[in-house]
């Protein structure tokens, strides 16, 4: 049984579709019988279509920092492969991730640079007005809207570092603002804001801590890749044709009180 | 529209069924595949939505209950569990609303948190306590975005239109307690989360042009809603597509609280 089979025929574009939680939404949405356009780092896209078999699902590298050919690129791509229904981008620029006290100014600016974000927006909203709908999903964090609880990152781990908590906090009003810009073009704009989603990885290697993390939640558990495709998918399909400007919290309850 | 099959296999009890949002809703939730069981105080006049429901190929029951009677409301969740083995969600869109305006005698005040208060509170807890015996559950409330902003009385300009003060009380506790209700729950599985629609067009008796004419201004997408839009956000938290999601209110309002 299809569960999302409105997306059936749907192109859909995902950037960092080949990460943690993005090739959880880029698997689903090929499942769906969706045209996914997955957009990841050097090889990354191609290397998770071959792995996982995807029959609908193009791999692309995507250099999301290069702002200038941006719209060109985003113009070439939609000549090649049509007109996208809509977009989950989760890629950013990643974080130093150091500690508040070592961080320098460069690094800071550089994750609080959100203009590949803006310009990738402008330009894809500015094609899906010509037919007048689209749906855009950005990706924001539990750590936009609260900040990490220091004694949950026992030395030697770093807390979650501070210019990606401000990023976060600026997708969001981010995505306000165009939702409010696009609205009248029929264009949605919204945010699926996650939780702890803590990799394979750092599962594997620090237990003490998933444990801390779940603790921190009215669930008393870490989320897994497979629950934001539901949120995703959600916010991409007419189930939410009202919704927009809208962070959708997906935190087993962590920021409800 | 929500997707067909999303709750699949899903026993779900609603409440409030008769009005524009509550028969919308209920075209939602059976057409996502769910055993739907519609409690009214007036089962005769839920009959004939439920009739052509099952006549599409839908399951959808009708129960009578008063939620102003905590017995009534077991004694509901029993015929439940015995005839379905369960309940897997809840929606609370009942509401009464015997109040129109801020000189209203207080006897129509109290009359509205009978039920929107403590009947609602009391259904919650029957059948929250019922889905946690079981250890999963989703429970939707829903408020209004009038439980997030206050109204904007340029709206109502010229026309015979209220906004009542007690809906802006009873729904701005919903949200909250909907917050107090995940964090009790959520570590026996079940989910509670708030759906919040903004003002929504009704073809059978229209609101005043002038009312339709400002409203679709304060949304972005300049228009309100139509019932049929807010199935979609109630069947995703009512289903496996939300496991994550617990405590949050979903506004479906157009971007009216976003800007």
């Amino acid at each position: 049984m299809n569960t999302w089979s409105s997306l059936e025929g749907k192109t859909i574009w995902v950037t960092g579709g080949a990460g943690y939680l993005g090739s959880a939404i880029t698997e689903a949405l090929d499942a769906a019988g969706a045209k996914v356009l997955c957009f990841d780092l050097a090889g990354r896209a191609a290397a998770l279509v071959r792995e996982k078999n995807l029959r609908r699902t193009i791999g692309l590298d995507f250099d999301f920092n290069d702002t200038a050919a941006l719209p060109g690129f985003v113009d070439a791509m939609i000549a090649e492969h049509g007109l996208p229904d809509g977009l989950a981008h989760l890629m950013m620029v990643s974080s130093a991730g150091k500690r508040l006290e070592e961080i320098t100014p460069e690094e800071f600016q550089r994750t609080l640079d959100l203009t590949p974000t803006f310009v990738l927006c402008r330009a894809l909203a500015g094609r899906m007005k010509e037919r007048g709908s689209g749906s855009i999903v950005l990706f924001s964090s539990m750590y936009g809207v609260v900040a990490p609880d220091p004694r949950i990152y026992k030395a030697p781990m770093t807390p979650n570092p501070i210019d990606y908590g401000a990023a976060k906090a600026a997708v969001l009003q981010l995505a306000r603002y165009l939702a409010v810009h696009y609205g009248p073009d029929g264009i949605r704009f919204n945010c699926v804001t996650p939780g702890p989603f803590p990799n394979p990885g750092v599962q594997k290697t620090h237990p003490e801590f998933i444990s801390d993390l779940a603790k921190k939640t009215a669930l008393r558990r870490i989320g897994t890749n497979a629950e934001i495709v539901g949120p995703t998918l959600f916010l991409l399909t007419d189930s939410a044709s009202f919704v927009t400007g809208h962070s959708l919290v997906v935190d087993g309850g962590w920021t409800a009180w | 529209m929500p997707e067909t099959s999303l709750l699949h296999d899903k026993v779900i009890v609603q409440f409030g069924g008769t009005g524009l949002l509550g028969r919308a809703l209920v075209a939602s939730l059976a057409g996502s595949g769910a055993t739907l069981v519609i409690a009214s105080r007036n089962r005769s006049s839920l009959e004939t939505l439920a009739a052509s429901e099952c006549s599409a190929g839908r399951t959808v029951h009708v129960d009578e209950v008063d939620i102003g009677d905590e017995a009534s409301l077991h004694a509901l969740r029993d015929r439940v569990l015995a005839q379905h083995g369960r309940v897997d969600g809840i929606v609370f869109n009942a509401v009464s609303r015997p109040m129109a305006k801020m000189d209203d005698d207080l006897a129509a005040w109290k009359a509205s948190m009978e039920t929107n208060a403590t009947g609602f509170f009391a259904t919650v807890r029957a059948f929250g306590d019922a889905m946690a015996a079981k250890g999963s559950g989703s429970i939707v409330h829903i408020a209004s975005m009038y439980g997030m902003v206050g109204m904007n009385p340029w709206l109502y300009e010229g026309t015979s239109m209220t906004a009542a003060p007690d809906y802006f009380f009873h729904k701005g506790g919903m949200i909250n307690l909907t917050r107090y209700l995940a964090s009790h729950y959520g570590p026996q599985g079940v989910r509670v989360n708030v759906v919040s629609p903004g003002g929504i067009y009704n073809p059978d008796k229209p609101q005043a042009p002038g009312f339709l004419e400002r409203y679709a201004k304060t949304t972005m997408l300049g228009r309100m809603a139509e019932a049929r839009e807010i199935g979609g956000a109630v069947v995703f938290l009512l289903s496996d597509a939300s496991t994550y999601i617990t405590g949050v209110n979903l506004p479906v309002d157009g971007g009216y609280t976003a800007k």
